[in-house]
């Protein structure tokens, strides 16, 4: 199953790599990995996605739990919580009908286009990781350039809160 | 104000090079020995020790004394010896590069068996750092999933915090090895010393407090309680936790006052007196058999500081099969669930929480009649007693460590390499106290035994230490037999040639019909006597006639100064008891001289206290 989980790291040298590298070195997976500053200068907040079974999960959060660095872990998929992901992509729209037809879809998705040039439209889309996904789909024959993605982030609903 | 005052360090405040704050640490944090090799980026820490010494010129017990092996890995197997044999933390010193990726091997191993070391490294000045500098090596990312931490020091004025910060982090929690790594500008720079302070890892010393105060519920109490009750055939099963956490005594009152046998994990063993009535000695791939067999008719089984590794249970499911209940006490969250799962499990100090365990039950007047589960164990410990070819021309490795037992009593401490002699070492010998067991249990680091004796004796000068080794373990840091003499140490190495490595050929014998590939070393020439006596071992002999062992055991154990006794061994004994790898205790295989049991499944079995046969 697909978990969420947000980690809160002393800013400090290598922190990033040592929790990476517990991934590669027990053999769990990431999906994706964000990572920034947070309000408080000497935090910084990683959100990262993963997938396992309930024992993998348990035993991420608590290996996790082990490292200096970490101050905080929260599994957000364990309770209401709202995740984004912000994407950035660039096609190429040579006709009039393209720009016409991808400007549509962009505003069905409520994706803003942020740059024109000679037929080429970059498309910014924030939402749940699989909304961009669909939008991806939709966007069909037009032709893709590049696509950049943050990775997720996610917040939890109501009064849960991940702080010191 | 005046009490404030009175904590002050009195080199508050005084201007020094950040080397001379590195030793000033050592010092208040009670460091006697380093362990280490000089080299380039290390030399201005090297050069505060010698400063300090002589300071101290007058006062030999306040220097800190700077034990130089042949090898920087060498280094790192003594001060793992001497935390192991001491319980305080060890500290060793090398330069950076080649000195620094020296040590990756003891670090990891230290993290493997949970031992609390400091390796100061030196490292290229900050300037210089990633231009692929002379002696350069990216230390914080090769020990990183190596050590329970690095710190790498960039900003001087928090060169004495870092330090003071990983002693504390290396002996808390679940102990480990802890790596600083300090640029050459950093050991140079001149500054202010506090004396004082630590580095705020926040998130590490909430969950230790929590650890600290962490208190068995009283619910939790009368669970576990309700589950002995149930119970007719406990069993303890206790780890290397027992023996870092000081918690030997505790288990000893745990077992006696509720009368519950004990069965120890390699790392274990010495938790609770071998030679006691409750010790049932080791479990596992190449435990006692009475002990396995003593787990797989346990229907409680009880671990305490112990983590259900592969060479204990290799298979979750198969392992303590009758067990309705499994009760798990950890100080690491982490064990708790990773192998097996459990019905009742506690995070915290193991000592704390028998201790609770026992006050709860003299509460509850808690009493159980285990009359039959004794009964049927003491059979168990009689007909599946260790035994060997006693008979055989050739000399048993078994005898030799049986008869070497009968000279130290269990009290010597003994360190091992790697492969059978370090089972047959585990086996046969006693151990009354713990913390007199040294081997390399996790990592199986062959080499281990001489260097990791050295750095016991420096911790225990009064104590006989025995470094039990074999012809290939031996070979890997032979170097630091000439440590053992230029510091006139009285260990003892005891060497069981086989003429190669042991353990492969057994499982080459077992699993790959017999051909033995890069195990044998039969045409090897190095004549291991010659070698000790050009590293000035004043006593140095080989015994290739059984008629002859026990007068040079005894000779051997009695020498005083460093001794070197090369045994010529059967080459083809085997390490019995064994349970094959991936497999159940039920399966296995205990050689010709122990008997077997015969195996029933388990929904066929009768009550195990009724029979001790038909198993």
């Amino acid at each position: 199953m697909r978990h969420i989980i947000s980690i809160l790291v002393e800013n400090e040298f290598g922190a990033l790599s040592r929790i990476a590298g517990l991934f590669t070195a027990r053999g769990y997976n990431i999906e994706s990995l964000t990572v920034a500053p947070t309000d408080d200068a000497t935090l910084s907040r990683i959100t990262l996605v993963t997938t396992g079974n309930d024992q993998i999960i348990e035993q991420i959060i608590k290996q996790l739990n082990k490292l200096l660095d970490v101050v905080k872990v929260m599994d957000m998929t364990e309770g209401p919580h709202i995740e984004r992901e912000m994407m950035l992509v660039k096609v190429l729209v040579a006709s009039y009908e393209a720009r016409e037809e991808v400007k549509r879809l962009a505003d069905i998705f409520r994706g803003r286009v942020i740059d024109v040039a000679d037929k080429i439209f970059t498309i910014e889309l924030t939402g749940t990781s699989e909304k961009l996904d669909a939008f991806i789909s939709a966007l069909g024959q037009t032709p893709i350039m590049e696509v950049v993605r943050s990775g997720v982030i996610g917040i939890a609903r109501g009064e849960r809160h991940l702080r010191i | 104000m005046t009490k404030q005052k009175a904590n002050k360090h009195p080199l508050a405040g005084k201007t020094m090079r950040g080397a001379d704050m590195i030793v000033q640490v050592l010092a208040d944090e009670g460091v006697d020995t380093v362990f280490g090799y000089s080299g380039g980026a290390i030399l201005p820490t090297y050069d505060a020790i010698f400063s300090y010494n002589q300071q101290k010129d007058d006062k030999d017990e306040e220097q800190i004394k700077l034990i130089v092996p042949a090898n920087e890995q060498g280094a790192g197997f003594m001060a793992a010896g001497y935390a192991r044999a001491s319980g305080k933390v060890g500290v060793f010193m090398v330069t950076s590069g080649p000195g620094a990726t020296n040590c990756v091997t003891p670090i990891r191993d230290c993290m493997a068996d949970s031992i609390p070391v400091v390796l100061i490294t030196g490292q290229v000045a900050t300037g210089a750092m990633g231009t692929d500098a002379f002696q350069e090596a990216p230390i914080v990312n090769i020990m990183g999933p190596c050590a329970k931490h690095v710190f790498l020091v960039t900003k001087p004025e928090q060169l004495e915090d870092t330090l003071r910060t990983a002693f504390e982090v290396a002996r808390s929690g679940r102990p480990g090895p802890v790596v600083v790594d300090v640029p050459k500008d950093m050991q140079n720079w001149i500054g202010d010393f506090k004396g004082e302070g630590l580095l705020p890892i926040r998130g590490y010393r909430q969950r230790l407090e929590s650890l600290r105060s962490a208190k068995l519920s009283e619910r939790k109490c009368r669970q576990f309680f309700e589950m002995l009750e149930q119970s007719s055939r406990p069993l303890i099963y206790a780890g290397g936790g027992i023996i870092s956490g000081e918690a030997s005594e505790d288990l000893r009152q745990f077992a006696k006052t509720f009368n519950i046998p004990v069965v120890n994990t390699l790392m274990g063993l010495g938790a609770v007196d071998t030679t006691s009535e409750h010790s049932f000695h080791m479990l596992g791939m190449h435990g006692a058999a009475y002990a396995n067999y003593a787990v797989e008719d346990c229907d409680f089984l009880i671990a305490v500081g112990a983590r259900f590794d592969d060479r204990v249970a290799a298979k979750a499911d198969l392992f303590a099969p009758l067990a309705e209940h499994v009760a798990h006490i950890d100080i690491d969250a982490a064990e708790i669930g990773k192998v097996k799962r459990v019905d009742w499990a506690h995070v915290g100090e193991a000592g704390r929480s028998l201790r609770q365990l026992v006050e709860y039950g003299k509460s509850i007047e808690f009493a159980n009649d285990l009359g039959p589960w004794w009964k049927h164990l003491r059979a168990l410990k009689e007909k599946y007693a260790m035994n060997y070819d006693r008979e055989s021309e050739l000399i048993q490795p078994y005898a030799v460590i049986e008869e070497l037992n009968k000279l130290t009593e269990g009290r010597a401490i003994i360190s091992t390499g790697v492969g059978q002699h370090q089972m047959w070492a585990a086996q046969y010998f006693d151990f009354k106290e713990p913390r007199l067991w040294l081997t390399s249990g996790s990592m199986g680091t062959m080499g281990f035994g001489l260097p990791a004796a050295i750095g016991a004796q420096f911790a225990c000068p009064d104590k006989i230490v025995i470094d039990v080794d074999g012809d290939g373990s031996i070979r890997m840091n032979l170097g630091e037999l000439e440590t053992v003499t230029t510091y006139d140490l009285p260990v003892k190495v005891l060497l069981l040639n086989n003429l190669g490595d042991g353990m492969v050929r057994q499982w080459q014998r077992l699993f790959y019909e017999d051909r033995f590939s890069g195990s044998d070393k039969s045409l090897h020439r190095k004549d291991f006597i010659k070698a000790a006596e050009s590293d000035g071992f004043g006593y140095a002999v080989r015994v290739t006639e059984k008629s002859q062992l026990l007068q040079a055991l005894k000779e051997f154990v009695e020498f005083e100064g460093p001794a070197f006794l090369e045994v010529m061994i059967d080459a083809d004994a085997g390490v019995y008891p064994m349970v094959g790898p991936g497999m159940g205790y039920r399966q296995m295989v205990t050689g010709d001289h122990i008997p077997t049991r015969e195996h029933i499944e388990d929904d066929k079995r009768p009550n195990p206290i009724e029979t001790t046969d038909a198993f």
